[in-house]
């Protein structure tokens, strides 16, 4: 309402500003010459200036001077028009009458269409200082996160938004909360193992090497923690080390009491570990060799994945020229799509179709391997 | 409320326009005295509903009020107070309405300061204000309103380009606006004599403060912009010749010469019709400027937040205005009367080599942005158009103005003395020809091209001091008698001399940095020093910092001369904005006299060290103090009383030529 | 000379002058500009090495490698073909993987794009126009 109110005293009050001129009555102001010969006379004292000071000539001046006088003399020859109120008064009055109209026609028509009368304005700190019991989720957060910019050290505040920004998949957010409660609280298993989850949540899943280095941190300081344990053997499974990851999932679940939430994930994760092994092939591949492998343990995640991708590289190449090689095939696929790279894996399941032929065992094993990590055939 | 009430302005102001649009240009015509009249309230009430609606998104930025759109797509709850307030404009919808309140308000300043224009080019003038006023506001109402709300309204925001959260924000495009926007002025004027079929000297005078003004401005906006790109985009460049860049200068060349065809006008009443054409053209500049950097339709570096569609909207309010106003001049033109004569050799003469030289390299630099634009139309290639192009093309006409200026103020009207004032500026060649010699010998004999660069700077500058020196009479009266001469120098002269010796200097700034800058790029590990021309930068180590809506590494560096004098440290950053998930450069800048030192932070190698980027930068400062050197010049012009010619007394009786004779 | 004389020589002067500037302007053009290639388009249309173009595409992903000194090679795709590029320098804040960017240099003569000017712009969303309506073409790329 109060909005309407203002509204209608701006529209007043700019109507009223049109009509000025038509409510007052004032006299004609002077004509267009006398503005002219007004500049005129300016540029003859200003050359009476030039004079005194020397900055221009006897002679020049005087012809200036008589320049400029003859500008004033053809100015005032011009016929000044009576002005014409008298004659189109009935127009006049038609374009006032429209010109004051259209004031509030236009701006309230044109309004109704863009404007959202309705809306309030909504400024963050009233919003945050609203009645809790009502406010969304969303709501919280932002509270929580006014809370912290404000107060970076506030560790339970931290400690409340990190668990829910893991649920809400804000895994960015989470890890920032980890690392400031990290910062604070110092470092402990749990801690470090919840970082390394939430870079693997950034990862789609991926074990990077900048998980493990943080579940391997988990582990120094506690070498029984089970999320720790489960991410870096799921890390080997990622690489194709099947047998170690398992060992490794066996012995967590070893570990466990009975009814742990770890044994349920563990059993999981070996039964997906077997339905992949059984399409899998039965020989080992030739993988890296070992001192690949033990430059790999020492670079820098970027560059772990460069020297990966540029080994799936390699074994691409090698396909192009060699494409009978069903084995390679199968390890290019998986390593496609262990590097999170699935339509390359599809292209690379096209081509060996294509090379293996399409109606061959080979083929038709292929694409029951590729099927089982989630890649279809074109 | 106040969103809502700010959206009501804006279209109240709309309707506004379209009154101050039409009735006192009817009024013109019918000579109608109140019809007329009605431009000035119309005019101020604009301003005042555009400028309310203006502070009401500047409030709803500075309240982070995330139901509107617009805030919620720029603007972050953690973002520092005044970059809330410079965020404002720092996107496609703020900026395009700081471009119309800013066109309100010169809208207004004619409205107030009016009053010794005729009553009907008044009008016109207000009138032909009020159309561009009306297509913007229109156009900002249609295509990108910035009081869209958002219901129901996020939390936060998603903060603005980092790039944008500097001060440079803050001053460059109220400045840049200032300076494109006022040249409507000096347009509407050209339009509203066109209208009224007559066109005097006294035309002239009342156009060029408004001109001058924003030629001001639109120098100081290319300098800050400048100035920003440099020191922002850690590429340590200060002019690319991008588009975005041309835009901009664009409209200052064309502004540069009406200033000074204006001045032949006033004073000769000679080239009536060249002084309209250019007024027009400024201004149409001003406006293609406005479509480049917003429709992005070329690629630049600095456009942010383009979108064609929009681009197709300012392209028609474009052709409506250049369009029709160049219709107008070619119907009404050649109805105006000629002017004074003038021998080629005469100051006269000087302004319009002047002219030629400048709208010539402003023909240069529109073709080569729009080539590619044309190119693809017609061929489909795509091309690009360099810097290489415009030093070919820009710098040949370029330069021979640069010779020229010194000789032009001192050139009589209507007849001068060419071998007089070679005479006269002996002393001042003397002395640049001297320092040329001195910088080639002592600073680089590598590079001939410094130093005559620089030489060609020092001649400007000291012609320009020769000019105060003849007009105070120096060496010709008695010390005091000078003296008392040179302070009663009309201001105007001081504008001149202090515009002339401004260029002068950004010309050495340009050249010197050009020619002379050494650059090195290398990788360092802590503790490891690099040496560039007599100074020691050694690499300290990274530190994280934590900003209010940033993280950030910052590389320090300590600083110290070859003889090991310490001068300091110097911080170079990398940020990381994590609302945007956007990294930026910060490089550090040290100040050592005229030249600065620029680090800019690179990547790390896989051996872990830094590459970093060192620039010694040879009196690069120069290159923007000219700039304020020049608007220094324009506002001391500004202040010239004969700017200031007052209004007649209403009905008074014609005054004769005698009457006015009495000077 | 009459004053219609005068004239005429002046806007003779004017004119010639003019012409020497078009002329000027236009061996420019020819010679100045460089010309836009996507990766696919040097397939059809080899450009000689030595001769300057601008290159653009999607930094290729994983194709970054940096090496000890300041020399970055990286490779730019289009989705059809890539060429690889080598850069001494730094790089813009916004040059990533699989981000419009566009090059400027000459090809060596081992077919690798040598540049010496790398542009991404500073808008987190930025796509080259020319890259954008190339890929576009290709359907490699989409609106969101």
């Amino acid at each position: 309402m109060l909005f309407w109110i203002f509204a209608a005293i701006l529209t007043v009050a700019t109507a009223l500003a049109v009509m000025r001129p038509f409510m007052t009555r004032k006299g004609a102001s002077a004509g267009g010459a006398a503005h002219d010969i007004e500049v005129y006379r300016d540029q003859l004292d200003e050359l009476g200036r030039d004079v005194e000071r020397g900055l221009i000539g006897k002679t020049e001046a005087e012809q200036a001077r008589a320049e400029i006088g003859r500008r004033i003399l053809k100015v005032s020859e011009t016929t000044e028009g009576v002005a014409g109120d008298d004659r189109n008064r009935t127009v006049v009055r038609l374009v006032a009458v429209v010109a004051i109209l259209a004031v509030p026609l236009v701006s309230w028509g044109l309004y109704l269409v863009t404007g959202s009368p309705e809306m309030r304005s909504q400024p963050l700190q009233a919003r945050l200082e609203q009645d809790p019991s009502n406010a969304s989720v969303d709501d919280l957060i932002a509270r929580a996160e006014a809370h912290l910019a404000n107060n970076p050290q506030d560790v339970r505040g931290w400690q409340v938004l990190g668990p829910i920004y893991m649920r809400l998949g804000r895994f960015a957010d989470a890890e920032t909360a980890l690392r400031n409660i990290m910062r604070l609280s110092g470092e402990s298993a749990d801690l470090q193992a919840s970082l390394g989850e939430v870079i693997v949540g950034k990862a789609q899943g991926l074990v990077t090497a900048e998980a493990e280095a943080a579940f391997r941190a988990a582990l120094e300081l506690e070498a029984g923690n089970p999320k720790a344990q489960f991410f870096v053997a799921l890390a080997r499974a990622q690489e194709g080390r099947m047998p170690e990851a398992r060992a490794a999932w066996q012995a967590l679940a070893a570990g466990q009491p009975e009814g742990s939430p770890w044994r349920e994930a563990v059993a999981q994760a070996l039964a997906g570990s077997e339905s992949a092994e059984e399409q899998g092939e039965k020989e080992t591949p030739p993988g890296p060799s070992s001192e690949e492998v033990a430059a790999a343990a020492d670079m820098t995640p970027e560059d772990r994945l460069a020297m990966i991708s540029g080994m799936v590289a390699q074994l691409d190449a090698r396909l192009r020229d060699n494409p009978a090689d069903a084995d390679g095939w199968r390890r290019l696929i998986r390593s496609y799509t262990v590097l999170n790279r699935p339509d390359d894996a599809r292209a690379a399941l096209g081509r060996a179709i294509e090379a293996l032929g399409a109606d061959t065992p080979e083929s038709a094993e292929l694409v029951a391997f590729a099927a089982g990590l989630g890649i279809a055939v074109e | 409320m106040s969103i809502e009430l700010g959206h009501f302005a804006l279209v109240l102001s709309f309707a506004l326009a379209l009154v101050q649009a039409t009735v006192p240009i009817i009024g013109g015509r019918l000579k109608s005295e109140a019809l007329m009249r009605v431009g000035e309230p119309a005019a101020i009430t604009g301003f005042a509903l555009v400028a309310l609606s203006f502070a009401a998104l500047t409030v709803a930025y500075v309240q982070s009020d995330f139901s509107v759109l617009n805030v919620w797509e720029n603007s972050h709850s953690a973002k520092p107070l005044l970059f809330k307030i410079t965020g404002t404009w720092g996107n496609h919808e703020g900026s395009m309405l700081l471009w119309v309140v800013i066109l309100a308000f010169f809208g207004a300043l004619v409205a107030v300061f009016g009053r010794n224009l005729p009553r009907s080019l008044r009008a016109n003038v207000l009138g032909v204000q009020g159309a561009i006023g009306s297509a913007f506001i229109l156009f900002i109402l249609a295509t990108s309103n910035p009081f869209a709300r958002l219901d129901p309204a996020p939390m936060q925001g998603r903060d603005l380009n980092p790039i944008l959260q500097d001060i440079g924000l803050a001053v460059h495009p109220p400045l840049l606006y200032l300076g494109y926007v006022g040249f409507s002025i000096a347009f509407s004027f050209a339009i509203a004599a066109l209208i009224e079929g007559r066109i005097d000297a006294a035309w002239a005078r009342w156009v060029r403060p408004w001109t001058l003004a924003a030629w001001l401005f639109l120098t100081g906006g290319i300098a800050m912009g400048s100035y920003w790109a440099y020191y922002e985009l850690g590429w340590g460049g200060f002019w690319f010749w991008d588009p975005v860049e041309n835009a901009s200068l664009l409209p200052w060349l064309g502004g540069t010469a009406l200033l000074h065809s204006a001045l032949v006008m006033e004073k000769r009443s000679a080239l009536k019709i060249w002084t309209v054409l250019l007024a027009i053209l400024t201004f149409s500049l001003s406006l293609l400027g406005t479509f480049l950097v917003r429709s992005g339709v070329l690629t630049s570096v600095h456009a942010f937040a383009t979108d064609p569609t929009r681009g197709v909207f300012i392209l028609i309010i474009l052709m409506i205005f250049i369009g029709g106003s160049l219709a107008l001049f070619a119907w009404r033109a050649p109805t105006l009367s000629a002017g004074g004569l003038f021998q080629p050799v005469s100051r006269e003469g000087a302004l319009v080599l002047n002219n030629l030289l400048l709208t010539t390299a402003t023909a240069t630099v529109l073709v080569g942005t729009l080539y590619p634009l044309l190119v693809e139309a017609v061929t489909g290639d795509k091309i690009s158009v360099g810097a290489p192009f415009f030093n070919l093309t820009f710098g040949p006409l370029f330069l021979p103005l640069l010779a020229i200026v010194p000789f032009g103020p001192l050139l009589a009207w209507k007849r001068g003395d060419l071998a007089a004032v070679a005479q006269r500026l002996f002393a001042a060649f003397g002395a640049a020809l001297a320092v040329t010699l001195l910088v080639y010998v002592i600073v680089d004999r590598t590079s001939v091209l410094a130093a005559l660069g620089i030489g060609l700077g020092l001649w400007l500058v000291f012609g320009a001091l020769t000019d105060l020196a003849l007009k105070s009479g120096l060496g010709k009266v008695a010390a005091p008698v000078a003296f008392r001469r040179f302070t009663g120098l009309p201001r105007s002269v001081f504008g001149t001399a202090l515009a002339h010796a401004g260029l002068g200097l950004t010309t050495i700034g340009i050249v010197a940095v050009t020619t002379l800058e050494v650059e090195r790029v290398v990788a360092m590990q802590p503790g490891e020093s690099v040496e560039v021309q007599g100074h020691v930068l050694r690499f300290d180590g990274l530190q994280p910092f934590t900003g209010p809506n940033y993280t950030e590494d910052q590389g320090r560096f300590v600083l110290s001369r070859a003889t090991g004098a310490k001068l300091g440290e110097i911080v170079s950053s990398k940020r990381f904005y994590p609302a945007r998930q956007m990294p930026t450069t910060e490089a550090g800048i040290r100040t050592l006299g005229l030249s600065q030192l620029y680090v800019s932070l690179g990547d790390k190698t896989p051996s872990g060290a830094l590459i970093v980027r060192v620039w010694w930068k040879p009196m690069v400062t120069l290159i923007w103090l000219g700039a304020l050197v020049m608007m220094a010049g324009g506002a001391v012009s500004l202040l010239d009383r004969r700017l200031r010619v007052g209004a007649p007394m209403p009905r008074s009786k014609p005054v004769t030529a005698t009457q006015g004779n009495r000077a | 000379m009459t004053r219609k004389q005068k004239r005429l020589a002046i806007i003779a002067g004017a004119l010639g002058f003019l012409g020497a500037a078009a002329g000027l302007t236009l061996y420019a053009l020819g010679q100045q500009t460089s010309y836009f290639y996507m990766p696919s388009d040097l397939q059809e249309r080899p450009v000689a090495s030595g001769q300057r173009i601008r290159l653009g595409g999607l930094v290729e992903k994983d194709s970054i490698m940096r090496g000890d000194d300041t020399q970055v090679r990286f490779a730019v795709t289009d989705g059809d073909h890539t060429v690889k590029v080598t850069y001494a320098g730094i790089l813009p804040d916004l040059f990533r993987e699989e981000q419009g960017v566009v090059t400027e240099g000459i090809f060596g003569a081992d077919e690798v794009f040598v540049a010496d000017t790398v542009l991404a712009k500073h808008d987190e969303n930025y796509m080259p126009k020319e890259v954008a309506d190339s890929l576009k073409e290709k359907g490699v790329w989409k609106e969101n």
